[in-house]
């Protein structure tokens, strides 16, 4: 081309995307769409209607302001049951779901004959639907016909009413989740595991360094990295936990274990409140999006992901 | 021999018959109509859905069935009644969420056989504009079940006193393990909590057996959680989990899946459910008392001074959102139902649900020693109040109640006043807010 072919007055239009980023976004088109339809439409559709008044039954839809998110912060219920046992067991199951899945991993990253099905074993909690899950477990504290206080009375033990009471309701929810998710603790730490560099190990071995100092000073030092990661991760999804909850308890007895998506729950569904639902999951979400700031922070330092 | 134009115009003929009938057949399949039905799968619907079947067929109707399942029923139909959607032509409807769709649906006032339907339970099925907006399908009535091969009739207990000392005496001698199961946990307080409520002349808010929304306005929702008739039911309740031991501790936990899975093991003597579990007591498939199970009256508590009973409905409404030919033909399709004598009869033989239409009861009666058994403890017994309110917030209601009676219950003896005082501000607000 010449250059005075070229139109000083009207130059050619700059497009905004070259080849390479238009090729770019085609392709991750569909995940935005399905993200924009199934995720943040909803959310941004739940956000509104907790400013209105929308019942399910009645949706009048008409602007109301702050007042479910008041009743919702008024409630007692809510600020001195409902997020103290949503945190409560956020902690408790995070714990020892890490705890479990680490002294598994360990033992997986040893060699011992038939580790493979021990290994295949252990994944099935995994493969297992939450509900299903829930169910069984719920049969199985049956203060009647449960297999638990079948082998207690066996060993001369009394049976108890496990979903009866608070704390004995709370451990068997508890149970529950941390069976279903060891596994994928065990899972990540053994895969993490697997990646650390044999050297320091070996110089430990040379220097005739106990197991308990190695694992001390050298595993989880190394391992932090990936724990970190699985604690941020499994903390926010045990924060919003309902399944479980709702098939073996419904929050009960007497809504002592209750956690914030069952709230939710009954406001939108059971009370047919849609907009105190909405009011009490943008809340839950605010105090998860903090909490897991927090959590993430303070594992960083620790970790020192960072450096 | 045929000429070959001949055979081409034989052909030709032949080809345009089969584009004509090729064109009017799917008009003809066209122009059956198809009703749609959003129901709970469960035997009895489904016996009066066979009726509706049959008038269906005879009438060149499309008849689809869309089951849902109970936990998810309510709110799924709720969302595409306000939505004025035409995805159903008939629903389900039952006096628990009576009041919530009552604007949704279309009257039934008009459907022929409505005079031949207790009044009684349609209370919760009145619109705004005082219209009917149901067409009764069952009575859902609370009964109380007896081991009959443990206890003659008038060994049966006519108290609550009876019922424990009764059921003392049947564990004593190791017939049964338990006495009473019933569920207590939310969604199953009738089955312990509140048929003794009624049964002590009590109820949740004042004025006591009242269910005129204006006039609970009126006096504020005020709930009678505190009240002494209702401590007495309670206290009733945690006598006979902690100290009686007539019940399991654990049944505060209970639902209805739990409480019937140990009568049905033939570890309880009493419990009190829905008449339509008959059938399920009776499968000797999933029950150990078959044949050995008899129905009476209530036990009272100490105030009241004669039997009562809880007589609801399940039913069927139209969506308003239903194209106008179609409703048109629901409504004989349902009136079909009414009117087919034949059908109900054999609905309450394969289910144990009582039929809508009360002129077939006594020929029922008359054949069948069952059904006047259940006559007895529950037809000819009167109610003092409804099973449940009728106003939007019922549900928050119903879970305010359930949360501080299983509290009460799960606590100390002499802590029971002090909880229910707690809990009926809870009761009042969930009804007010």
């Amino acid at each position: 081309m010449t250059l005075s072919a070229i139109d000083l007055d009207h130059p050619p239009k700059r497009r905004l995307f070259g080849e390479r980023q238009r090729f770019m976004l085609l392709l991750i088109a569909p995940a935005a769409a399905a993200l924009a339809f199934f995720q943040i439409l909803p959310i941004m559709t739940g956000a509104n209607a907790s400013f209105r008044d929308w019942s399910l039954h009645d949706p009048q839809m008409t602007w109301v302001g702050f007042k479910h998110y008041v009743y919702v912060l008024t409630d007692a219920g809510f600020v001195w049951t409902v997020m103290p046992n949503t945190i409560f067991f956020m902690v408790i199951s995070v714990a020892c779901s890490l705890v479990f899945g680490l002294a598994l991993a360990l033992l997986l990253n040893r060699n011992f004959p038939g580790r493979a099905v021990v290994q295949t074993i252990l994944l099935l909690p995994l493969m297992v639907a939450p509900v299903v899950a829930a169910i069984m477990i719920r049969w199985m504290f049956n203060d009647q016909f449960g297999i638990v206080n079948v082998v207690l009375e066996l060993v001369g033990l009394p049976g108890q009413p496990w979903l009866a009471q608070r704390w004995t309701a709370f451990s068997v929810i508890l149970f529950a989740d941390i069976w279903l998710w060891t596994p994928w603790f065990a899972l990540l730490l053994l895969a993490g595991l697997q990646s650390l560099p044999r050297e320091p190990f070996e110089a430990a071995a040379i220097d005739g360094a106990s197991h308990w100092r190695v694992f001390r000073y050298l595993t989880v030092p190394m391992l932090r990295p990936v724990m970190v990661v699985c604690i941020v991760i499994r903390a926010i999804d045990a924060f919003r936990t309902f399944d479980i909850v709702w098939t073996i308890s419904q929050g009960g007895p007497a809504r002592s274990t209750e956690l914030f998506s069952i709230y939710a729950y009954i406001e939108a569904f059971q009370a047919m409140n849609f907009a105190r639902g909405s009011a009490a999951a943008m809340i839950g979400a605010a105090v998860i999006v903090v909490l897991a700031m927090i959590i993430f922070r303070v594992l960083n330092r620790w970790a020192e992901v960072s450096k | 021999m045929v000429s070959p134009i001949r055979a081409t115009r034989r052909h030709l003929l032949s080809c345009l018959a089969a584009i004509g009938l090729a064109a009017v057949l799917p008009a003809a399949a066209q122009a059956q109509v198809e009703l749609k039905v959003g129901y709970m799968k469960h035997p009895i619907q489904d016996a009066s859905l066979d009726m509706m079947e049959k008038w269906a067929k005879a009438n060149n109707v499309k008849f689809t069935r869309v089951p849902m399942a109970y936990n998810v029923f309510q709110e799924k139909v709720t969302a595409t009644l306000t939505t004025q959607g035409d995805q159903f032509d008939l629903i389900w409807h039952n006096d628990d969420w009576g009041q919530l769709w009552e604007k949704w649906l279309e009257p039934t006032d008009d459907v022929k056989g409505m005079e031949n339907v207790d009044k009684w339970p349609l209370d919760a099925f009145w619109s705004a504009e005082k219209k009917m907006t149901v067409v009764p399908m069952v009575h859902t009535v609370g009964t109380f079940f007896y081991r009959s091969d443990l206890l003659k009739p008038n060994e049966v207990p006519k108290t609550w006193a009876e019922l424990v000392t009764v059921s003392q005496k049947l564990q004593k001698d190791g017939k049964v393990k338990w006495g009473y199961v019933g569920g207590m946990s939310m969604n199953n307080t009738w089955f312990a909590q509140w048929w003794t409520m009624w049964t002590n002349n009590c109820d949740i808010f004042y004025p006591l057996l009242e269910r005129n929304n204006a006039k609970l306005k009126a006096g504020g929702f005020k709930s009678a959680l505190a009240d002494p008739c209702h401590k007495e039911v309670i206290e009733f309740w945690w006598d006979a989990l902690h100290k009686h031991k007539i019940s399991p501790e654990a049944m505060t936990s209970y639902g209805r899946n739990e409480a019937n899975a140990i009568f049905m093991a033939g570890d309880a003597a009493f419990t009190l459910v829905d008449s339509t579990h008959w059938g399920e007591f009776n499968d000797p498939a999933r029950s150990k008392i078959v044949g050995k199970v008899g129905m009476a009256p209530f036990p009272m508590g100490p105030r009241a001074k004669a039997h009562t009973s809880w007589n609801e409905i399940w039913g069927w409404g139209i969506p308003k959102g239903s194209p106008a030919e179609k409703k048109k033909l629901t409504k004989q399709m349902l009136a079909a139902m009414l009117a087919d004598e034949e059908g109900q009869i054999t609905q309450w033989k394969k289910t144990g649900g009582p039929p809508p239409n009360v002129k077939v009861w006594d020929k029922i009666a008359a054949q069948d020693p069952v059904f006047k058994q259940l006559k007895h403890a529950v037809f000819d017994q009167k109610p003092i109040t409804h099973s449940a309110y009728y106003f939007a917030q019922w549900p928050a209601v119903h879970k305010a109640y359930s949360d501080a009676s299983v509290k009460a219950l799960s606590g100390k003896r002499e802590d029971i006043g002090k909880v229910l005082e707690e809990g009926a501000p809870l009761v009042t607000r969930a009804a007010t807010n």
